[in-house]
């Protein structure tokens, strides 16, 4: 099912058409089609990567806010709090009395049930006032969201350094490779069925071969720069890069295999006419697909190759102005191309969901369905990226790198490989090839069929019911008898709030 | 506290500082080593024991009070330097250590002390230790470096700022001042005054009620 | 594989503090390691024979600036024992709550740094956000945030003002419900208990022996506390008791077990501030002149040669004692000597050897878990 905002297409077409126009009659006349294809080509690179670029402020404006959020920066101890409590009374104004029809009373009294429930009253008012409770200010739009603009246009006016004895030509080499990989990923992955740079037959394959280059880089400018700080961040970055690559690719292996084709737009295509987003048949799969790139893009909690308290900056440390800005927004690039990659692979891509149930819903279905495929694209993967990667970094600390090590090569890996199995299983035995479709509504491949009961969509649900299962299971803690040496583990002696001296 | 847990009492402490000085005296008074029971005059005005020693005993000493009296804590070496020494105590060095019940425990195992039940060498008791150098160019006490891991960095310090040597004291180096500084400068003996540059100096006395004629045009 | 000597320090952002830490390196196991302190030694001891005894208590705050009232608190006593001065009982329970007040403050800086340390940069916002609910609380007693000058031979130099019994109250039971915020981040995070759980053991008797003193010893199993061994102030009036964890091996006290007898140390001292406040003679909510007889008491000013004092006090670090010799400049004014011990000065060697075999990762985890502060290190 293509999206209707077919750009690929229609570029192609005005080209050709513009460019035998144009050169009739000239020398060129022969050529004009490969001109046109050049053009083509180059204008749909443009608007790829300018489409990824430029929403990508999207990315940062949302990790500082969202981060703020929770580190009670702009608001209260639950960050939604300040949005009913304001700074001394003065609120957004209760606008909800000027709905008319009294339609807004509701609100109003959920707004007065939530400030008697969880808002300031007497002293603690002007105390928290006092840290930093404040309620928004005024009406701009997206405040602080040209604040990353400035800040990469900072790092051009900062001096470039190269440490006396670095070794000249690796150390400027080296972020060049990291950010080079990292944007040719982009022209690979589509932002919609008619918004691509490129689209070979293997364009996943092609973009992980591409993705795996970075960790490169970054040993080499550990190694260049001739500091023992950055060579211990380059050594464990590229440890810890090769580690998380293996269940990275066999995850993506999975998603293949179920998918049945190497190529991102048949793969989100399968999604739909198969009638469900892999992440529900594949939940294992989209956990350490998740994992193992938090870990690949060296984000807290994996990012102990450049852990500031013992390696100030680890392998980026020599490194100042633009370069630096490269590497930065290179690390941005790959978390934001991280969350499209998920997005594609396991929520369905441009897709909207429920395209079949709320398609059908007389006007609201039409305007659902008119909304373009790379809104939705961007939606998931902002949504991805905040829900997975923001949140896990304000609130985890760090993991150790043998201990990251360890996770990858012990846990991550062997789980990954029974996600393979499961998937070769699926695919041969419980896939109903007759009933994709190409239609909007979609198909029902994964039915279940027990002993003559068919489930509708049992696969998916089955599935994602296990696992959830599973995973409560394992969360609970274990018997806290057992084992008088506390390892590595994972449980505490009380539970949290309850311990006093003496008395246990 | 009230509840649970309550303090060493006046009682118990005086009893064990008596108990420790009579211990020490019986064992070492006729080597000429006084030991006495002090009361602080701050606070409340809690016992110590106050001992005197001279260089030579001190090792003895030192041992009798970590294996016999359970001295477990060498809190504080302080040295100083009297240039006028009038009694023919040219340097001081000051011993403060301390006594508390302190054990290992096993695993998952806590020991909850309450003041008011500790007995005998299990009440806490604050030693202080004089050991008064004639003057002189060198003066030296034994090291209780193996005695107290605690004492190590105290003596290196103490040599450090007031030129005190701590004999068989392994690895003794500069800690406080830059390992630079000149050999033989050791800051707080008393002939090196506090030098104050500009600004500082006029703190001292800011509105000049001790300028001389002479003082005139310099700032100090 | 060759090993490499590698300088943390002076400048870094895990010190907490300026200090050279240089660790000897195999791979990623530490094999070696060398503490230099003395970046910042200012000479207090020096400066003091040259000021007199109310002068010197600015001087004493700034050892530890992060915990600065226990430590005038701690000096004040030294000279009060030298001095033989007396302090009314209105003026004990103040400087026991600006010392609790201050411990609250303290801990919270170090949970501040002890955070981001292990990676958790959230835990600073937090922290610090609720830091300032109780510096705002000594600057209404001292006049600023940081350097109070507070205590005086004899008493403190200001009553509480009115209307402060109110606000700490209202600021204690509001944070005691933070408390339990920052253990549901923390303690219920696998990576924390994983960084901080096995690493870093420190029996209770090495440490004594060693001279560390404080909550490192008692998350070690044994409740040791100046603060009833050594008794001073209105302790053994107010309702408490000392924090103490059980080990988990019979290595030692872990990481994991000094933050956990810093969080209930918090909590301890909510309940001494809360319990002091209803216990002060004259009131909560009167307000006495600065001079008055209820807190503070005519000293004397000079000490005469010969005479002595010193002090066991229980500061947020461990065990600070001063000695004081009177005699000094201007007839007995000056002290003749004034000597200080810093709990850090001894802890930070002890913790560089105590780092030997595990890895440079666990070097900010334990050395945090110690809480330096190096201004009382190097005074």
């Amino acid at each position: 099912m293509n999206d209707w905002l077919g750009l690929h297409d229609f570029i192609y077409y005005r080209t050709r058409e513009a460019a035998n126009f144009l050169l009739e009659d000239t020398f060129l006349e022969a050529s004009a089609n490969d001109i046109a294809f050049f053009v083509f080509t180059l204008v749909t690179c443009l608007i790829t990567f300018g489409g990824i670029m430029g929403s990508m402020f999207m990315i940062l404006w949302i990790e500082r806010k969202f981060y703020a959020r929770v580190n009670d920066r702009r608001g209260a101890t639950t960050a939604l709090r300040s949005l009913w409590v304001g700074e001394n009374g003065v609120t957004a104004g209760e606008w909800w009395n000027m709905v008319p029809f009294g339609l807004g009373k509701p609100i109003g009294a959920i707004n007065g049930w939530l400030n008697k429930v969880a808002g300031n009253s007497g002293h603690t008012h002007e105390m928290v006032n006092r840290v930093g409770n404040r309620s928004w200010y005024g009406v701009t739009i997206f405040p602080g969201f040209f604040q990353n603009l400035a800040d990469g246009m900072k790092f051009l006016i900062k001096e470039h350094m190269v440490p006396n004895r670095a070794d000249k030509v690796i150390f400027e080499l080296a972020p060049f490779l990291v950010i080079s990989s990292t944007i040719m990923i982009l022209g690979m992955v589509p932002l919609s069925s008619g918004i691509y740079g490129a689209n070979p037959e293997l364009s996943v394959l092609f973009a992980f071969a591409i993705f795996g280059i970075a960790p490169l880089g970054v040993f080499f400018a550990g190694w260049s720069s001739n500091n023992k700080y950055t060579l211990l961040g380059g050594i464990r970055s590229a440890a810890q890069l090769t580690a998380y690559e293996i269940p990275l690719l066999l995850s993506i292996l999975g998603v293949c295999i179920m998918a049945g084709s190497f190529n991102f737009l048949e793969i989100i295509h399968f999604q739909h006419s198969s009638g469900t987003w892999l992440f529900f048949l594949m939940p294992l799969g989209a956990v350490l697909f998740l994992v193992s790139m938090i870990a690949e893009v060296e984000r807290i909690p994996f990012d102990m190759p450049e852990a500031e308290a013992e390696l100030v900056e680890g392998w980026w440390t020599e490194y100042g102005g633009m370069r630096f800005g490269l590497l930065f927004a290179a690390e941005y690039m790959r978390v934001y191309a991280a969350s499209i990659l998920f997005a594609h692979f396991f929520m369905g891509g441009w897709h909207a969901p429920f395209a079949g149930t709320i398609g059908s819903i007389p006007y609201l279905g039409a305007a659902w369905l008119a909304i373009p495929g790379v809104i939705w694209t961007l939606l998931k993967a902002w949504f991805i990226f905040t829900v997975v990667f923001v949140w896990a970094r304000t609130a985890l600390p760090r993991i150790r790198t043998d201990q990251i090590l360890e996770f990858g090569w012990r846990m991550l890996l062997p789980l990954a490989v029974l996600q393979v199995a499961i998937a070769i299983v699926y695919r041969l035995y419980f896939f109903d090839a007759g009933a994709i479709s190409d239609t909007i509504a979609g198909g029902w491949a994964w039915d279940l069929t027990i002993q003559g009961f068919t489930i509708p969509w049992g696969l998916p649900i089955v599935t994602t019911l296990f696992w959830a299962g599973l995973f409560w299971v394992l969360m609970k803690d274990e018997n806290i008898e057992e084992n008088e040496e506390r390892m590595y583990h994972i449980r505490t002696m009380t539970p949290a709030g309850t311990h006093t001296a003496g008395k246990e | 506290m009230t509840e649970m847990g309550t303090t060493v009492t006046k009682e118990q402490n005086a009893e064990a500082a008596k108990a420790a000085a009579d211990n020490l005296n019986a064992r070492f008074s006729d080597a000429g080593v006084s030991t006495d029971v002090v009361a602080h005059k701050g606070g409340m005005k809690y016992d110590f024991v106050r001992i005197t020693c001279s260089p030579d005993q001190w090792i003895g000493v030192a041992k009798h009070l970590k294996h016999e009296l359970g001295v477990n804590h060498c809190a504080m070496v302080t040295g100083t330097h009297y240039p006028s020494g009038d009694d023919g105590r040219g340097w001081e060095v000051a011993y403060h250590m301390h006594r508390w019940p302190i054990t290992n425990v096993k695993a998952h195992t806590m020991i909850v002390h309450e003041g008011e039940k500790l007995k005998g060498d299990d009440i806490p008791m604050e030693f202080e230790i004089f050991i008064p150098l004639p003057a002189g160019d060198s003066p030296s006490v034994p090291s209780i470096q193996d005695l107290w891991e605690g004492a190590d960095w105290n003596e290196k310090e103490t040599w450090d700022l007031v030129g005190i040597d701590f004999e068989g004291h392994v690895n003794m180096h500069r800690v406080l001042n830059p390992h630079d500084s000149p050999v033989g400068f050791h800051p707080l003996q008393r002939q090196h005054k506090i030098r104050y540059h500009d600004y500082n100096e006029m703190y001292d006395d800011p509105q000049g009620f001790g300028r001389k004629p002479v003082d005139e045009g310099r700032v100090k | 594989m060759a090993e490499m000597w590698i300088t943390m320090g002076p400048q870094h952002p895990m010190t907490h503090g300026l200090w050279t830490l240089r660790v000897k390196v195999d791979g990623e196991t530490v094999t070696d390691t060398e503490a230099e302190l003395g970046y910042i030694h200012r000479g207090v001891e020096k400066i003091c024979e040259a000021r007199d005894f109310t002068q010197i208590t600015p001087y004493c705050d700034r050892l530890c600036y992060v915990s600065a009232m226990t430590w005038a608190h701690s000096y004040i006593m030294a000279a009060e024992d030298l001095l033989e001065a007396e302090v009314p009982e209105r003026a004990e329970y103040i400087r026991l709550m600006a010392a609790e007040v201050q411990r609250l403050a303290s801990h919270l800086m170090w949970l501040g740094a002890f955070g981001p340390d292990i990676g958790n940069l959230t835990l600073m916002t937090w922290c610090l956000r609720d830091r300032e609910m109780f510096l705002d609380l000594l600057q209404e007693l001292g006049g600023s945030r940081m350097h109070y000058n507070y205590p005086r031979v004899g008493g403190v130099k200001r009553d509480i003002p009115i209307g402060w019994a109110d606000r700490m109250k209202a600021k204690v039971k509001l944070f005691e419900n933070r408390i339990n915020e920052y253990e549901m981040l923390l303690d219920e995070s696998t990576i924390w208990l994983v960084r901080l759980q096995g690493v870093g053991y420190a029996t209770a008797e090495d440490q004594l022996n060693a001279g560390v003193t404080g909550p490192n010893i008692r998350a070690a199993g044994v409740n040791t506390d100046a603060r009833w061994t050594n008794p001073y102030s209105v302790y053994d009036q107010v309702d408490w008791e000392p924090a103490v964890e059980k080990p988990t091996s019979v290595k030692g006290a872990d990481c994991y077990d000094r933050y956990r007898v810093r969080m209930e140390e918090m909590r301890q001292s909510c309940r001494m501030l809360l319990d002091a406040i209803e216990k002060i003679p004259g009131g909560a909510n009167t307000h006495y002149q600065p001079g008055d007889e209820m807190i503070l008491t005519k000293a004397p000013t000079r000490a005469p040669e010969g005479a002595t004092g010193f002090s066991t006090y229980e500061c947020t670090r461990g065990v600070s004692n001063f000695y004081i010799q009177g005699g000094g400049d201007g007839r007995g004014k000056n002290p003749y000597r004034l000597s200080i011990r810093s709990p850090m000065f001894i802890t930070i060697p002890y913790v560089a050897k105590t780092m030997i075999g595990y890895k440079i990762a666990d070097i900010p985890a334990i050395m945090g878990s110690f809480d330096p502060c190096i201004g009382e290190t190097d005074r």
